[in-house]
């Protein structure tokens, strides 16, 4: 039996590996620098750090931002539109609507579209709203506009999308064809191998992303993958995909758009199987890094899943978890605007960083709060990689922030985290709002280095009595993908009133989605005894635009189906009505369920503390608004049944959690700390 | 006693925003109409206990602020005094309501125990479906109020907190879709109880001495933000004068005059000498005249911060009683494009002074249509509305966005091909940009589009626009695009270009919306050749226009720029 499964994570800075040892039970953790020119390099370092004998990893599990950084640097292929004549501006006309940063700006100015306009061809061909052709596909014109876009404009890339394909693909399918067998070396996209939901621009979109990235995709995977072999390796290795599922890395070079929000799903993975273990069924997760804050709600023990996400004002159509980026991190920059303290978006990143960096940074950031809060220690920050200039730190917001608003250094940092808090709590309030629930209800998750300091406190604002910061939060979405399945999703857009459907019709549309799935899922080495299939389908009540997405067993009734329907529409939106209810998607997720590691309870200890207490040292406690002594404990040495009440901070190689004084922490038998929040 | 931080006054301004945001989300949450969901055609604001905006949701640029009017109005006809707590207001008489009879603006006193006065109240204004107007949908037509819909003077649907089965008897015997409209009269209401819930706790956690304190702060800190900007822009009065099409029920072309005046850090816009209230629906309440000014005083001057009262203290509004931008009982108000071209025409007036600072006209109006018929397949009616993006006007920097919704509706979304071909109908032929649409200059306008369909089945179609018949205006020299317009049956005998229109149309017929570009900026003889040629490759503008317009010669994919300077100095010669 090989015994490890070895994980790695691309951040914004770092790159996290991480080893799980199935024999002993044991977890290992490395960090390397983030390699932005040559991502796998960051990759291999991190591997070599951790030196895992690779020949006997049985799993190797990816996690990349190789995708969406090529799309916010627009750094992706040369890449062309081949649609139906007639609709060449689909992509650049999009949804025709402004962001709403800019809603009352006469000026504004749309960014240059990624695909430019002398790179679109329309092809005559025209399927209608049945399915049904109207006007075949024109090969010659077809082959001539790709000569075009190929031998003249040197495209490497090209989306093919035409109207109502997600209903009868047989066009894309067949331009897809001749022009691979005619331009082998260019990569070419169709829309019906990516999603079969109706709305053409999200599906250009989603399209065009997708080939946008695949040239630089498949170069990274090919690498990769060789040097992964020149290491011992010799499984499939798996690349994470915004979904939380995985899928192997031949399947992801085809079709690279699916992992595109890679590295956050780790966390929320991870998240899930925390609320499997635990037995919680509501858990808002808290990602905090350096530049901003990411949310996601898990409700009946899953995460959010939605089927749609936005990337640069552009939509993909893939499922991927609703994380909510709430624009304030470690780095988050606070200035005055007219007498009021601001907190973000500007950012002062890794590059200048906070002032306590020392690295030219001058503006005071909200690191630079905690240090003068007391929270950090500077000289065990990262394992004491770097040390912290605390002086600089509290000097910088003395001069920018306290002296003006005539507050002393401390008032003024705790003034920082209290707007951050107030535009955070906000935020959080909202997304549990819009789906029908009080936030109360929830338990907070909180990961990434800066959120267990700053979690406890949201806990007090939003009164939610437990919090929890699991083991290792600095690397949890490493941690997190260790805890992924293999998956495939389907879909299509059957749109038809719900009373009206022909139910063997229904049947075999939900068939042929599973059957689409389950071979996906062994042609990627899964056996028949793994596979799961989900049926889901989007109803929603005539004249609606959204749809609400119902979990389906086979054997329903229509209106068991409506039944379910109006449950959720009623816990979703208060109400539910007499009107006519359509079917939008039918959806099949399958799952190929992976082996994971277990997680052991470990033997109680004599549930004191004590041992772990490294010191104490004054810091600022938002309960008792003042500096009080916090006792400084050590994380690695605290054990399950541990029990102290705050002030305490809790100190990690990657992390620092700060709890208040009307807050009590404990150790639970799989080693996280949970927090209790006395609430009115 | 030390004075509030700054950092407590923006934690509380934040909170104040949260709980205005939370409403919004509850809103769209529970309504029950798409136009409230989709099309965001809602407003919803925070007062204090005098009455001043103290907090705002975002939703249609042309909701900012709208309820300020509304709710004064609202109170004086009821009196302060006679409020109690758990009572809930409902009006949406258009001269004190600020819109048409359609969107309903509903407002809660938020007491404390303690004291016999409210300290705050919550408004919501949104579009109700149907209150029994002339014709269902909207209105193009009606000649006095009327004829608009049921009227709310300020009634209380809720009284301590309990509804009033008779009010709501009466809304729905008097409405075609009475489910709808009560079910977004219970989203609304659910929207005015979380910000209550949530003011109370705001007041609770830092008690009313802090609290009135943080939102006398906050409202100087928006009118600070306001006069400064305002400070740095020159002084001037400028006047600019424009058409609306028609109103509706006439051929004639109404006059429309602004003149707008900045001086040091003052504010004002007056509507005097525009045409005196017309006989159809395009006239405009007074209140709706202050919002379009707030608008534009905004987009001035704060265009990122967050809207509060102290923002529009700078700003002063004149339009005379009885006036297109002044309507009386009982004039028409029921088609609110005058906004839109009037928008337009505030900042036509402002560009004679900044040119520097603004854009060319926008499309000049939002090109709308409108279609009801049987649907072919499923034999069911259906509705559908439709208001088409425009090219942006170019500015002194920049070319102008091609095919975006205009200003007045930033954040609406257009409607999908494969959705409209799904609910309705019609038959997509073309959807495209139309190359040289955009009005040429140094800096050209941006493109806009050509929708062309057929029906496929027999049904009505209305056509919406107000600005049809005059070209959007240009900048410093650029050139002025063709205009809006919807062309019907296109190719037979009966081809007509109409602005605002009704028509039933039979399967088969095909009709083709136009949507204008935007103005140009400077002499488009000035265009960097280069930029000509970009344009000219990416189809935005044909050759000919390139060296007829822009007289830059292009020779296959680059320029020939012996032959442009030639052509150049020619022509300036």
């Amino acid at each position: 039996m090989k015994p490890y499964r070895v994980a790695v994570d691309i951040g914004g800075t770092f790159v996290d590996a991480i080893e799980f040892d199935r024999e002993s039970h044991a977890i290992r953790v490395e960090k390397a620098s983030t390699t932005p020119r040559e991502p796998w390099r960051g990759v291999l370092d991190a591997l070599d750090k951790l030196g895992t004998d690779l020949g006997k990893a049985e799993l190797f599990i990816h996690g990349t931002t190789l995708g969406i950084n090529a799309i916010l640097e627009r750094k992706g292929a040369r890449t062309g539109i081949i649609t139906n004549e007639g609709f060449r501006d689909i992509f650049e006309i999009a949804r025709a609507a402004v962001p709403p940063e800019h809603m009352y700006d006469f000026q504004y100015e749309k960014p240059p579209p990624l695909v430019k306009r002398r790179h679109t061809a329309g092809v005559p061909c025209r399927v209608n709203v049945k399915g049904e052709v109207l006007e075949d596909l024109d090969e010659a014109k077809l082959l001539e506009a790709a000569r075009r876009l190929i031998e003249e404009h040197h495209l490497r890339s090209l989306a093919v999308v035409f109207l109502h394909s997600y209903k009868n693909p047989e066009h894309e399918q067949r331009a897809a064809r001749l022009l691979r067998e005619k331009y082998p070396e260019v990569a070419v996209s169709i829309s019906a191998d990516i999603t079969r939901e109706y709305r053409e621009f999200e599906r250009t979109s989603t399209t065009v992303l997708d080939a946008y990235i695949r040239p630089i995709y498949e170069d990274y995977v090919d690498r990769l993958k060789q040097e992964l072999r020149n290491r011992g390796f010799t499984e499939e290795f798996l690349i994470m995909k915004s979904s939380g599922g995985a899928m192997t890395s031949d399947l992801a070079r085809r079709s690279p758009i699916f992992t595109v929000m890679s590295g956050p799903a780790g966390g929320i993975v991870g998240t899930a199987h925390l609320a499997r273990t635990l037995g919680k069924d509501r858990l808002i997760s808290v990602d905090y890094g350096g530049t901003s804050l990411d949310a996601c709600l898990v409700e009946n023990g899953t995460p959010v899943l939605m089927h749609e996400a936005n990337l640069e004002q552009l939509p993909v159509l893939i499922p991927i978890f609703d994380i909510r980026s709430i624009g304030a991190g470690g780095g988050s920059i606070a200035w005055l605007e007219e007498g009021l303290l601001k907190v973000g978006p500007q950012s002062a990143g890794a590059m200048p960083g906070p002032i306590a960096y020392g690295r030219g940074g001058t503006e005071p950031t909200t690191t630079d709060a905690a240090l003068t809060l007391g929270y950090l220690d500077p000289k065990t920050f990262l394992k004491g990689q770097m040390e912290l200039d605390a002086a600089a730190s509290r000097k910088g917001i003395e001069g920018g922030i306290a002296e003006p608003l005539r507050l002393d250094p401390i008032e003024a940092a705790a003034g920082i985290f209290n707007v951050v808090m107030a535009n955070t709590v906000g935020a959080m309030r909202e997304i549990t709002v819009e789906r029908g629930y009080d936030p109360r209800e929830f338990s907070l998750l909180v990961f990434g280095g800066a959120g267990p300091m700053f979690a406890p406190l949201l806990a007090r604002e939003m009164a939610i009595p437990e919090t929890i910061v699991p083991l290792a939060p600095g690397v949890f979405s490493a941690w997190g993908m260790l805890m992924a399945d293999l998956a495939a999703e389907f879909s299509h857009t059957e749109v038809q009133i719900l009373e009206e459907v022909d139910k063997a019709e229904l049947e075999k549309g939900f068939r042929s989605l599973e059957k689409k799935s389950a071979d996906l899922l062994r042609q990627q080495g899964m056996s028949d005894e793994a596979i799961e299939l989900h049926r889901a389908l989007e109803l929603r009540y005539l004249g609606q635009e959204h749809a609400l997405e119902v979990p389906l067993d086979s054997g329903l009734s229509l209106e068991d189906i409506r039944k379910r329907f109006e449950e959720l529409h009623q816990i979703r939106y208060g109400h539910t009505t007499s009107d006519l209810v359509q079917t939008v998607n039918l959806r099949v997720r399958g799952q190929g369920v992976l082996k994971k590691p277990e997680m052991v309870e470990l033997p109680p200890g004599d549930g004191n503390p004590e041992r772990a207490l490294r010191e104490s040292r004054p810091a600022f406690c938002f309960a008792k608004r003042g500096m009080v002594p916090f006792k400084i404990y050590q994380r690695e040495r605290l054990e399950p049944g541990d029990r102290a009440p705050g002030p305490a901070i809790i100190e990690e190689a990657t992390s620092t959690t700060v709890i208040h004084s009307d807050q009590t922490f404990s150790v639970n038998a799989y080693g996280h700390i949970m927090i209790d929040t006395e609430v009115s | 006693m030390k004075p509030l931080d700054g950092a407590t006054v923006e934690v509380i301004r934040s909170y104040l925003f949260s709980a205005a945001e939370e409403m919004r989300r509850t809103l769209i949450r529970t309504a029950f109409n798409p136009v409230i969901y989709e099309v965001l055609d809602f407003g919803i604001s925070i007062y204090n206990r005098d009455l001043d905006l103290i907090s705002e949701a975002p939703s249609l640029t042309f909701f900012l602020g709208a309820n300020d009017y509304a709710i004064r109005k609202g109170i004086e006809h009821i009196g302060e005094e006679n409020l109690e707590p758990g009572d809930i207001i409902l009006l949406n008489y258009p001269y004190w309501s600020a819109a048409h009879v359609s969107d309903v603006t509903l407002f809660a006193p938020i007491f404390t125990p303690k004291e016999r006065k409210p300290f705050a109240y919550t408004c919501i204004r949104a579009h109700w479906m149907d209150l029994g107007a002339k014709d269902p949908g909207y209105v193009l037509d009606s000649t006095d109020m009327h004829q608009e819909g049921l009227i709310f003077p300020g009634t209380k649907v809720y009284k301590r907190g309990k509804p009033d089965r008779e009010i709501i008897e009466l809304i729905r015997f008097n409405s075609r879709m009475p489910e709808l409209v009560l079910g977004d009269l219970d989203a609304q209401v659910a929207s005015t109880r979380t910000g209550e819930r949530r003011l109370l706790q705001i007041l609770d956690k830092f008690g009313m001495e802090t609290l009135d304190e943080a939102i006398a702060r906050i409202l100087d800190h928006g009118e600070r933000l306001t006069r400064k900007a305002l400070r740095e822009l020159p002084d001037g009065t400028w006047t600019a004068e424009d058409f609306l099409d028609d109103d509706g029920v006439s051929d004639d072309m109404i006059p429309m005059r602004v003149t707008v005046t900045i001086e040091g850090d003052q504010f004002k816009v007056d509507f005097t000498g525009s045409s005196p209230a017309v006989k159809g629906p395009v006239n405009v309440p007074f209140g709706m005249a202050e919002t379009m000014s707030k608008v534009v005083l905004k987009a001035l001057t704060t265009p990122h911060s967050p809207t509060n009262a102290g923002n529009f203290r700078p700003l002063e509004v004149v339009a005379p009683e009885g006036s297109l931008f002044h309507a009386v009982y009982p004039s028409a108000t029921f088609t609110l494009w005058t906004g839109i071209v009037g928008l337009e025409t505030i900042f036509k007036a402002l560009a004679q002074g900044m040119p520097d600072r603004l854009a060319a006209s926008s499309g000049g109006d939002v090109p709308g249509f409108m279609m009801i018929g049987i649907h072919p397949d499923t034999g069911r009616f259906f509705a559908v509305s439709n208001n088409d993006p425009v090219g942006w006007g170019a500015t002194m920097n920049h070319d102008g966005a091609n095919a975006t919704n205009h200003l007045s509706e930033s954040l609406i979304q257009n409607t999908p091909i494969e959705v409209f071909e799904l609910k309705t109908g019609l038959f997509y032929e073309q959807l495209e940009m139309r190359p040289d649409s955009g009005g040429p200059g140094k800096f050209r306008g941006g493109l806009g589009q050509k929708r062309a369909f057929r029906f496929i089945s027999d049904g009505e179609l209305l056509s919406v626009m107000k600005k049809s018949k005059t070209r959007p205006w240009a900048l410093a020299g650029g050139h002025e695009p063709e205009p809006n317009g919807m062309i019907l049956f296109p190719g037979s005998e009966r081809e007509k270009k109409v602005g605002t229109y009704r028509v039933d149309v039979r399967a088969g017929e095909r009709a083709c919306n136009i949507a204008a570009g935007g103005g140009g900026y400077g002499d488009p003889a000035e265009r960097e050749p280069n930029r000509v040629l970009e344009d000219v490759l990416d189809g935005y503008v044909s050759r000919e226009a390139a060296r007829r317009i822009y007289k830059v010669v292009i020779d296959g994919d680059r320029v020939d720029e012996e032959a442009t300077r030639k052509l150049r100095s020619e022509t300036a010669r």
